[in-house]
């Protein structure tokens, strides 16, 4: 059997101006532009919508799962989180 | 007929023209060829089926009557729908060159309303051009691609070039009462906007590898094609029946219920 799927685009959505761009899923289609109109009719159906980007799966350049050393958090980082450090009493100046 | 006629014949042919395509369209929801187009042709559907009930509005403000009681209990061989709309769905490359021929048709009938001196039929067609820009937008890029892409999807698309440019020039056969209203400058003449489709559809289906019946050249007096007239005088296809029958099915088993 020949492949007959078209390719996967990554799709990113922006709901206004100045907002980041996020991604919200992937469609087929079979080329750039049509990749832009499959997107505008998935995603900017319900959601608001000001701009898509369309990226080919094949182009985003990921990490891989099972490099073990890559994301590795063997000893303790609680002094970088944020929650670290005591927040003030909750309401002490809200009167 | 008198220009208050004419209107109402203008905007239920207008309505019914969109409210069946809108439902042949429906019938691809679960069953169009890629997902992606399962659910473009469902929006188109429902933007269609809008389509219509704006126009039913304005022929509700005309005669009193509300867009459900003219959608759904009207029997069908009351619609003045075209041809093209009614036929079934047949198979994906039918469904496209079909959308396309019709929102080619939309594009100049509505550039025309827009300018239309009669405010509430202008005002619905500004409001609804940008959609149906889309629509040929997404129709169009279909054609041009399914036109070359395979030996296959060429031969399929040819076909239904076939099978529907005689039933699009269907869309374009004089509306009872238009030239009343044509002459007051209210909408155009149905005429105009065929020659303008033809303008229109040729290059694009030329540019995709498909043949036409007709060259850009010769336009619509040159043509051997048959028009499919007789929907706008209410003489119907054998189709029309059963698509109204199951659009109307369930509100007709309790009509005015609220959902």
């Amino acid at each position: 059997m020949n492949d007959t799927q078209l390719p996967i685009w990554e799709v990113f959505h922006q709901e206004k101006r100045g907002a980041p761009h996020v991604h919200v899923g992937a469609v087929h289609a079979s080329d750039e532009e049509m990749a832009l109109r499959m997107a505008k009719e998935q995603f900017a159906r319900r959601l608001e919508c000001v701009s898509l980007w369309v990226v080919r799966e094949e182009h985003v350049v990921r990490t891989n799962y099972d490099d073990p050393f890559f994301f590795a958090r063997n000893t303790d980082k609680r002094y970088r989180e944020v929650h670290g450090f005591p927040a003030p009493l909750k309401g002490k100046h809200s009167e | 007929m008198n220009k208050e006629q004419a209107l109402q014949s203008y905007l239920l042919a207008l309505a019914d023209d969109e409210l069946i395509l809108g439902h042949r369209d429906a019938e691809w929801t679960g069953h169009a060829p890629l997902i992606e187009e399962d659910i473009a042709f469902s929006n188109i559907a429902q933007d269609e089926i809008g389509h219509a009930q704006s126009w039913l509005r304005v022929y509700e403000s005309l005669t009193g009557t509300d867009p459900d009681t003219v959608a759904f209990l009207r029997d069908h061989n009351e619609f003045t729908c075209c041809h093209l709309v009614q036929m079934p769905k047949g198979d994906w490359a039918y469904t496209i060159v079909r959308q396309f021929f019709f929102d080619a048709a939309e594009i100049v009938r509505l550039g025309y309303l827009k300018q239309s001196v009669y405010d509430p039929i202008r005002e619905i067609a500004v409001k609804i051009y940008p959609e149906e820009q889309y629509h040929l937008l997404h129709t169009q890029g279909n054609v041009e691609r399914l036109g070359d892409a395979t030996e296959e999807s060429h031969r399929r698309m040819q076909r239904a070039v076939d099978e529907a440019f005689g039933q699009a020039l269907g869309l374009f056969e004089s509306i009872p009462g238009e030239d009343v209203l044509a002459d007051e400058n209210i909408v155009p003449d149905s005429k105009t906007i065929e020659n303008e489709w033809l303008q229109f559809v040729v290059p694009v289906l030329k540019r995709s590898g498909l043949r036409s019946p007709v060259d850009e050249t010769n336009g619509s007096g040159g043509t051997d094609v048959k028009s499919w007239y007789g929907g706008r005088q209410k003489e119907h296809t054998g189709h029309l029946k059963q698509i109204v029958t199951d659009m109307q099915q369930v509100y007709r088993m309790i009509p005015g219920a609220k959902w």
